[in-house]
């Protein structure tokens, strides 16, 4: 018996089947998702659950020429937390306060809020996270970040500039080479549920930053060292508005010194106003060059045959050009001279008349060719490009005072560079700062000096470069004589424009800019001292010995060969002081005794400070050359009771143990850095090396050879997580 | 009427059982990292598996109770059903029985556990429309006498669900009805108004309803408000993405237990199941539904009488509709609405009257005269 009718039965088919292609529809749709968009949204949903801390790359170091470290990256522990893995919060602050200088309850706080990452504390030193790894706290993790470390904090700040809070460069090279020192940030991924939490078993993931490229600079760390001593005398003597000295490789373009004043360190930027370190004056200061620019006029007239040396001029002690005298700096003139007298004399009246001689047009071409008036593109931030009066609106009078570096402003670089092309046989160099990019040692890429254009003919040059060691031979530059050595130049005392146009009067702008040596040149250096006091403000006198000291130290440290009987003429009134010059002996670490015995075995003097068994530093250092009789400071007392800001001898730790290693860092003021475990094999500063105090010293441990790596047992505190982040800088 | 009593449907009766025990162990999985958070309202991992045990056991003695409860002795009951019915759609709109709960008011709390009226109205008013229709038989092609009375009894029920606001429930009941007219015979022309005027219907309660209609926008474009309306659904489907062929495995979902998934034991728990178990596990879902539409239609269309046959149609597609609604919110093929999944989902007065609707069904099943 059926109740049912058959319209109701094939309806009700219909619904069943109707109904049954719903659903399989839903498992297509179902398979589209979990299959064709499965990938996509699978990424997503990680997306959402996983959230990054971004872990700072390890900052490029920057190298002197010779692969010497001027600027490093340190790396530090940063302690952060995952809150909800801490086990006891209170204990944990507790313990952690202490050892971190921090407050108990902002602890307590952290470690209990809702997320799954806290920074605790970053960029800690290598005891305090030491310390708190002991602690063996679950929750507590270390992860390495690094931090800027000037190592020769005195040594060209301007030039490698330094970083802000997140090791970004803000100034110099650090700033202008940012891209390839900051490498790349890794991360910390950690998964969270929706409300911010840590979830159990979660997805945690340390992805490894990609260290910077370091750089090699074209900067020599000792003639920088030259540069800056010179400067500081400078200073001491002239307290001048400021000060700088560049020395260039004409050859290459390459900066060898690059010294300003006033000056900062780099590690303590914030402790000097502003202008003290937001501009480099050696690339930024326009200033009238004066007579230093006398060495662009010749080159011109020489080089276009508008005059030859042997070529006669009268000076009567002035010069009338469009109805307006200009003096010679020298009252009554010159009298009769030859140009190559000229140019000894630094005679105004004789370089306007060669300078009208050769005539706007050509002048003008050569001012363009040495690079005056633009930037020469040196790779750092803020240089100026200097000021030269438009061709087509200088008058006769503008042409007459550029001749003698006036109504003409230029920058440091500019002149430095001009004068260097006149040393490589006219050929003008792109400055260079940086000749070597390098990656975990290995080199990147090499950058090749840069020719810009031949400004004037090889035999100007060398004539040009005779004439200039004629002005130190035997002209305004005697100041500038380096004994042994043939070196060239030329004086510049130039007033400063004021605020409101026109000289001011007692504000002079001393310089010089020479080439040593002139027959083979192997630097060209500058010299600019701005408004000295005290009355004397001749380049000359200012100016010229700076130059002198940085050239002859400077070719003495190359191993230039001196050339034999070249010896300063002397004037009538100087007195010859017998001079014997000897090396200091290296007596730090020895017992006391010892090292007055070697002292007075030398030549010199000794005087003891403080009290002791051992001499733990000497002044001056091992290796100087000072005059015999010299005094020698020995200072006996322990690092811990002198004032700080002395440098440390770093003693040889290689075939320590980290712990005999730390402990003895310790005891004279250093601090160590381990990397690996076992002894000691490579430290980062060479035993003998002198060191700021509370420098830390990195140094690699490896296993002994002859014995399994685990009878280390100091290799073992090393925790693993420090072996963990260091890796990535290995490979 | 007498007649002899066969055996069950015992397809139907493993299928359902199955569903039950799926979705025992998934709304543990789901919910245990939710319900046991500390700092939570629940501390207790097992809350709602321990609810939805109460309530299985609670629904397994209703199965076996309607099981044994003639069907046609239902009849008797239509009257007091339907004023119970509105007496308690009214009850749960009154603030003070009515429990509200995320805006709407869809519970009674009764203390040791909330009533969902809604739940029971559902198969008191499609009990009755088979009730109806069937004593109708042919009138059935006229509209004003054969389906009006029903349509504006249902009609009643559903705007006062509609109130809660629970437009998907509403829209269900009246689906099933719908369904109940076509299965009884009504005219197609009746049936195209009646369709256009739902349709119509769903429409205005989407347009006219901001939040619906953020939801609907959401539907169109997750992307667009990722973090707002349509976040439900992104996360659904991110969750049923990161299952694969396979799953996570149970208990091993991420994004469905970490709180990123809404809802997770109950209206999308569907995308929990999708994670931990799969496309396996989630075409199993569906086979399911499939094979308990096909042993629901079976019973319908075997049936000896109309009240009979028209009852099992009623209930088996409101299983059906539901199910399919839900799953297609949860996979992003209909819009977002507040619906269970039949037997799975976390909610223990739906477990109950779901399970004595299946008593119901494997009632109607011992009397069926298979071909």
């Amino acid at each position: 018996m059926y109740g049912t009718n058959m319209t109701v039965r094939k309806r009700l088919t219909w619904i069943f089947l109707l109904a049954s292609l719903f659903f399989f529809i839903l498992i297509g749709r179902l398979a589209w998702i979990q299959f064709v968009q499965g990938e996509e949204l699978h990424n997503k949903a990680l997306e959402v659950r996983l959230r990054d801390v971004p872990v700072e790359a390890k900052r490029g170091s920057i190298l002197d020429r010779n692969g010497k470290e001027l600027v490093t990256s340190i790396s530090v522990d940063s302690i952060y937390a995952t809150p909800g893995h801490v086990k006891n919060p209170r204990e944990a602050a507790e313990k952690l306060a202490p050892i971190l200088d921090m407050d108990v309850d902002t602890l307590y706080k952290r470690l209990t809020r809702k997320s799954s990452f806290e920074w605790i504390k970053r960029k800690v030193d290598n005891d305090t996270a030491q310390r708190v790894r002991e602690l063996n706290l679950t929750g507590i993790e270390f992860v390495e970040e690094s931090k800027r470390y000037y190592l020769k904090p005195t040594l060209a700040p301007h030039v490698l500039g330094f970083t802000g809070i997140d090791n970004q460069g803000l100034i110099g090279i650090e700033k202008s080479y940012d891209e390839e020192l900051r490498g790349q940030p890794g991360r910390i991924v950690v998964e969270h549920d929706a409300a911010g939490r840590p979830v159990p078993e979660a997805i945690h993931q340390y992805i490894p930053p990609k260290p910077g490229y370091d750089l090699v600079l074209t900067i020599d760390e000792t003639i920088q060292y030259f540069v800056e001593r010179e400067l500081d005398k400078v200073v001491a003597q002239y307290n001048p508005k400021f000060a700088l000295v560049i020395v260039m490789d004409p050859e290459t373009g390459g900066i060898l010194a690059m010294g300003n004043r006033p000056t900062f360190n780099p590690n303590n930027w914030q402790e000097e106003p502003r202008e003290v370190w937001d501009k480099n004056p050696a690339i930024w200061y326009n200033y009238e060059p004066g007579s230093t620019f006398k060495i662009v006029t010749a080159a011109a007239a020489l080089d276009e045959g508008t005059v030859r040396p042997e070529d006669r001029f009268f000076d009567p002690g002035y010069i009338k050009v469009a109805d307006r005298n200009i003096r010679c700096w020298k009252a009554g003139g010159h009298g009769s001279q030859s140009f190559a007298e000229v140019i000894q004399n630094s005679c105004n009246p004789g370089f306007i008349a060669v300078g009208l001689n050769t005539g706007k047009d050509k002048f003008y071409k050569y001012i363009e060719a040495f690079g005056f008036g633009q930037r020469t593109g040196i790779r750092l931030p803020g240089e100026a490009g200097g000021i030269v009066i438009p061709q087509k609106s200088a008058t006769t009078l503008n042409l007459a005072t550029m001749s003698i570096g006036q109504s003409i402003a230029v920058t440091p670089i500019q002149l430095v560079t001009a004068v260097a092309a006149v040393a490589n046989d006219g050929m003008l160099m792109k400055p260079q700062l940086v000749k070597e990019i390098r990656y975990n040692g290995k080199t990147v890429s090499t950058i090749k000096p840069e020719k810009v254009r031949q400004v004037i003919s090889r035999d100007t040059a060398h004539q040009l470069c005779g004439l200039l060691e004629s002005v130190v031979a035997e002209g305004t530059g005697r100041n500038a004589f380096v004994e042994g050595y043939r070196v060239g130049g030329k004086t510049g005392t130039a007033q400063v424009v004021g605020e409101r146009g026109g000289y001011v009067d007692g504000r002079y702008v001393a310089s010089f800019a020479g080439i040593a040596p002139v027959d083979n040149p192997k630097v060209a250096v500058l010299v600019v001292v701005a408004e000295p006091k005290g009355g004397i403000y001749y380049g000359g006198q200012v100016a010229a010995p700076v130059f002198q000291a940085v050239v002859r130290d400077t070719l003495r440290y190359l191993g230039i060969p001196e050339t034999p009987g070249l010896v300063k003429p002397k004037e009538p009134w100087e007195v010859e002081t017998p001079r014997v010059e000897v090396t200091v002996p290296n007596v730090v670490n020895y017992p006391v005794e010892d090292a007055c015995r070697a002292i007075q075995a030398a030549g010199l003097k000794y005087r003891t400070r403080g009290e002791g068994e051992i001499v733990y530093e000497q002044t001056p250092g091992a290796g100087a050359r000072v005059n015999g009789g010299t005094t020698v400071i020995l200072e006996l007392q322990p690092v811990g009771k002198r004032k700080s800001g002395d440098p440390v001898t770093v003693p040889d730790l290689r075939g320590l143990s980290i712990k005999e290693a730390g402990n003895l860092l310790e005891n004279i003021g250093l601090r160590l850095s381990p990397e690996g475990s076992g002894v000691a094999v490579e430290q980062s500063v060479k035993p003998g090396g002198k060191v700021a105090e509370r420098t830390l010293i990195r140094v690699k441990f490896e296993p002994p050879r002859r014995e399994p790596a685990k009878t280390s047992p100091e290799g073992g505190t090393v925790s693993r997580g420090q072996d963990k982040l260091e890796n990535p800088y290995r490979d | 009427m007498r007649m002899r009593r066969r055996a069950t449907d015992f397809v139907l009766f493993l299928t359902v059982l199955t569903l039950l025990s799926i979705g025992l162990v998934m709304v543990f999985s789901a919910s245990a990292y939710f319900a046991g958070d500390p700092e939570g309202p629940f501390k207790d991992p097992f809350h709602f598996f321990k609810r939805q045990l109460f309530g299985a056991m609670l629904g397994i003695g209703a199965m076996f109770f309607m099981m044994n409860y003639d069907y046609w002795r239902l009849k008797r009951w239509v009257g007091v059903m339907l004023i119970t019915s509105f007496v308690l759609l009214v009850l749960v709109l009154i603030p003070g029985i009515g429990m509200e709960f995320l805006g709407a008011r869809r519970w009674i709390n009764l203390g040791f556990f909330s009533f969902q009226p809604s739940e029971l109205v559902k198969i008191c008013i499609i009990t009755f429309t088979a009730y109806g229709l069937a004593r109708k038989k042919e009138r059935v092609q006229n509209f004003t006498t054969g389906l009006l009375p029903f349509l504006m009894v249902a009609g009643a029920a559903a705007l006062l669900i509609l109130a809660q606001p629970d437009l998907g429930t509403a829209a269900t009941l009246m689906g099933t009805i719908f369904i109940m007219f076509f299965a009884a015979g009504a005219r197609g022309g009746h049936l195209a108004g009646l369709a256009t005027v739902g349709v119509a219907g769903v429409v205005a309660a989407i347009f006219l309803e901001p939040y619906r209609m953020r939801r609907f926008m959401a539907f169109l474009d997750p992307e667009a408000d990722p973090t707002g309306a349509g976040w439900n659904i992104l996360n659904a489907l991110m969750s049923l993405a990161s299952g694969g062929l396979l799953g996570t495995g149970l208990g091993q979902g991420r994004h469905s237990k970490f709180l990123f998934l809404p809802e997770r034991h109950t209206d999308f728990i569907f995308a929990a199941i999708g994670e931990e178990l799969g496309f396996i596990g989630g075409c199993l879902i569906i086979l399911l539904f499939i094979l308990l539409v096909w042993r629901g239609f079976r019973i319908a269309i075997t049936c000896p009488d109309a009240f009979g046959s028209l009852l099992a149609a009623g209930l088996v597609s409101g299983i059906a509709l539901q199910a399919f609604v839900n799953i297609g919110v949860v996979t992003g093929t209909l819009p977002v609405t507040g619906i269970t999944l039949p037997f799975v989902s976390f909610g223990s007065t739906s477990l109950i009257f779901s399970l004595a609707g299946v008593g119901i069904l494997l009632n109607i099943s011992r009397y069926c005269t298979p071909r």
